[in-house]
């Protein structure tokens, strides 16, 4: 049982030893072949790793800060534009209140009255085809749906009619769109004429 | 030894120290998380109402009748108000309660001393009073000014509003909505489900400056806006119509009056124009509640001879008589039952056929014609005209109109219903007549609304549009053609003659009830007919009750005549000059 055992372990120890002696050599023979190895070239990766290593989670520290940085001046940034998208949007629909408000018919009509617009009841029309008038024209008589202030517009209060506005107004009231109307007084001419049938 | 001690301890104090970190933590994190968290939390986040809006109500062309408007309630705390610090130009001011007082009266309108006392009141009421309301519902501008003056104890709660940008056009059919945001009348009622908005919530987080932190909102509850009401009205008819009929009542000194218009090949409701009719975006400014709603479809009258239009188109159908059927018109008429019939002026025997019955709006004549058919055959055929029965037009508080059964007639009312007394209906019901002789006896259900349209396009609650045969078409021709008979020969043919163009009218002029189970003096004046005569596109039905300063139909006929003239104007109603028919009125 010992025997065995001393023999194996000799063999075992003998083996490292040859095989650590023949590896010397072979370094040996390296060390012969490759000169100079600087201890310098052992040592400087490290620091370099060091330092990036460092140097990146400095980065990843700083750049944390900033993309917070930038988080936070985007919710101020989200907050302001929120706010003036909420102004935008009150100032659009009060303008459209106001548009609508105007373009209501007790304002219409009552600004065609005062630019002397008549509206006139029989309606006659002119077939192109043969010439034939159909229905009995007459010229309008101005007496049809008296004063505008029958079907009552409590908005319509203190909104000017547009001869009442100042001349050139521009400004920002409310019926500030109205004078474009008022201006447009240039007859109307139609370059060709109107298409009419030959009459004989 | 001293080494194994040493490590001994150290252990023991490790253990020890995380011991008591581990029961830190637990208690934090464990058992006193929820109220943490939530302190925390209350202490960042902010919950906000979302506010639904509620929808529009349009006319036939998409123009507005009824729309949603954010609105703001003004309101101090009476506890805090005293004198603050304004930096007006880089300078801190400080601004004196009188000052502010002054300023906050300019913007909403009222007088200095009624804010004043407003917060000396509630401050008198309740020294801790942290709450008065200055104003409600004020706009936009009025809440940005105020919200520029600084004042740190003047408080805003948005309220949604609305708003009628066409004021008394179609108010009465559109109704109003009170303060609180309740519907009250009209559509607004009717069409509740449709129109009907819900608020929702959400809730952020944010930091000590009030900024809202990134990602922090959590809708809680999505607000849900109402759905759009389309209507079948044309606004601008609408207001023609609506302008005509006050000026003629206001002339003849109606008590109020209504005007129908109708488009007789789909049964739709161009335009209701009630006299008076409220401008629902001051309910207040029409005393009368009953001016309130629209008579056309809650009040029932008698409607008086246009009803001789429905006895004719029975007999016709029945076949019990033609055009040209001929009878003695009496002055008086006593039937075998025992009623007594007589005509409205004095006259001898007239030799009529039945289109001269309807020309001079004979009682007697008329009662002739209806005797031809039993109670009951009459009764049926009221009732396929629609009367006694709400229209399908689903305005809320419809009134149905009374007709007893044809058994319960007494001896008078079998006749009296021949010529629309007796019996009462609707300015809708009258007119849904008229549509179903006008349109080949086919009566389409009356139609207000067109459907329900949700945010995503889709329209729901689209009415029925099937119509069904009331009378034969050559029936219906033929009571047309009497019609437009009247239309031509009566005695106000010259009042309503629409030039170029051929139309049917009638004429009725109805007693009025006193309300104590008589009749008044005053008469219930009307005129229904419809136009082109020979392709018939419009029903227009003109009421007014008691016209003190001329009570007769000659109070309506004029309204007939300008409202017709504009539906045909405004549809592009092209007269055909086809020749009007004539028909023998006396043999």
């Amino acid at each position: 049982m010992s025997d065995n055992l001393a023999r194996v372990l000799t063999t075992e120890t003998l083996r490292p030893e040859f095989d650590e002696r023949r590896a010397d050599e072979r370094r040996a023979d390296e060390r012969r072949h490759i000169e100079i190895v600087s201890p310098s070239t052992h040592t400087r990766p490290r620091v370099v790793y060091a330092l990036s290593a460092v140097a990146c989670v400095g980065a990843v520290i700083v750049a944390q800060l900033l993309l917070s940085v930038g988080i936070s001046q985007g919710a101020y940034e989200i907050s302001a534009l929120r706010a003036s998208q909420v102004e935008l949007g009150r100032t659009a629909d009060s303008v459209s209140e106001d548009l609508i408000r105007v373009s209501s018919p007790q304002n219409l009509a009552a600004n065609a009255e005062a630019l002397g617009m008549v509206s006139n009841s029989t309606p006659a029309y002119l077939r192109l085809s043969d010439g034939a008038v159909l229905g009995a024209p007459t010229s309008a008589s101005g007496t049809q749906a008296g004063a505008a202030d029958l079907v009552p517009n409590s908005l319509l209060t203190g909104v000017p009619l547009v001869t009442q506005l100042p001349a050139g107004g521009q400004g920002t009231s409310v019926a500030s769109g109205a004078p474009a109307a008022g201006t447009a007084t240039a007859a109307v001419r139609v370059a060709d004429g109107l298409p009419s049938p030959t009459t004989r | 030894m001293s080494s194994k001690r040493r490590i001994a301890a150290t252990v023991v104090v490790l253990v020890a120290i995380i011991g008591v970190f581990v029961v830190r933590l637990v208690d934090i994190q464990v058992v006193r998380a929820d109220t943490l968290s939530a302190d925390s939390l209350g202490n960042r986040s902010v919950e906000r109402t979302v506010y639904g809006s509620r929808g529009e109500i349009l006319d036939a062309n998409g123009v507005v009748l009824a729309g949603t408007v954010m609105r703001y309630d003004v309101a101090l705390s009476p506890k805090n108000a005293s004198p603050f610090t304004r930096t007006v130009d880089g300078v801190e001011t400080s601004i004196p309660l009188a000052q502010s007082v002054a300023e906050i009266a300019a913007v909403v309108g009222l007088p200095t001393e009624k804010v004043q006392a407003l917060i000396s009141e509630s401050l008198a009421d309740n020294p801790k009073s942290d709450y008065a309301l200055v104003a409600r519902q004020v706009g936009v501008d009025a809440f940005r000014a105020l919200s520029a003056l600084d004042i740190p104890w003047l408080t805003f709660q948005q309220n949604p509003g609305r708003v009628y940008p066409n004021g008394a056009v179609a108010g009465n059919l559109v109704g109003f909505v009170s303060s609180a945001g309740e519907a009250q009348a009209g559509l607004e009622v009717g069409q509740d489900s449709c129109l009907a908005s819900s608020n929702g919530s959400e809730t952020y987080e944010r930091g000590a400056d009030g900024v809202r932190l990134p990602e922090s909102t959590v809708t809680t509850e999505p607000p849900v806006d109402g759905s759009d009401v389309i209507t079948t009205i044309d606004s601008d008819l609408q207001f023609f119509v609506q302008q005509v009929l006050a000026e003629q009542a206001q002339k003849t000194g109606a008590a109020w009056g209504n005007v129908v218009v109708q488009e007789v090949k789909t049964g739709k409701l161009v335009a209701v124009a009630d006299y008076p009719s409220v401008d629902p975006n001051d309910v207040s400014a029409t005393t009368n509640p009953d001016d309130r709603g629209s008579r056309a479809f809650t009040a029932s009258y008698e409607p008086g001879s246009t009803f001789k239009a429905l006895t004719a188109a029975s007999v016709l159908d029945a076949g019990v008589a033609t055009p040209e059927s001929e009878v003695v018109a009496p002055f008086r008429y006593l039937p075998a039952n025992g009623a007594n019939i007589n005509d409205s002026s004095a006259h001898g025997d007239l030799r009529l056929t039945l289109t001269g019955v309807l020309i001079e709006s004979s009682n007697t004549g008329t009662s002739q014609f209806g005797e031809r058919l039993t109670d009951q055959q009459r009764y049926d055929y009221m009732t396929k005209f629609g009367v006694g029965t709400e229209t399908e037009s689903g305005f809320p508080g419809e009134d149905p109109g009374i007709l007893h059964p044809a058994d319960k007639w007494d001896n008078q009312t079998e006749y009296a219903t021949m010529f629309g007394q007796g019996l009462t209906t609707t300015a809708l019901q009258v007119s849904s007549i008229y549509q179903t002789i006008a349109n080949g006896g086919v009566r389409m259900p009356v139609q207000l609304v067109s459907g329900c349209r949700a945010a995503n396009g889709t329209l729901t609650d689209v009415p029925a549009a099937e119509g069904t045969q009331v009378v034969s078409a050559e029936a219906a021709r033929d009571t047309a053609d009497i019609l437009e008979m009247v239309y031509q020969k009566a005695w106000l043919a010259d009042t309503w003659e629409i030039p170029g163009y051929r139309a049917a009218a009638k004429t009725g002029t109805a007693q009025m009830p006193d309300g104590n189970g008589g009749y008044s003096k005053g008469y219930l004046v009307s005129v229904s007919g419809f136009a082109p005569a020979d392709d018939p596109q419009y029903v227009v039905s003109v009421s007014l009750a008691d016209p003190v300063n001329m009570n007769s139909s000659a109070a309506s006929a004029p309204v007939f005549q300008e409202v017709m003239s504009q539906v045909l104007k405004k549809y592009r109603a092209v007269p055909s000059g086809a020749a009007a028919p004539d028909l023998p009125d006396t043999w």
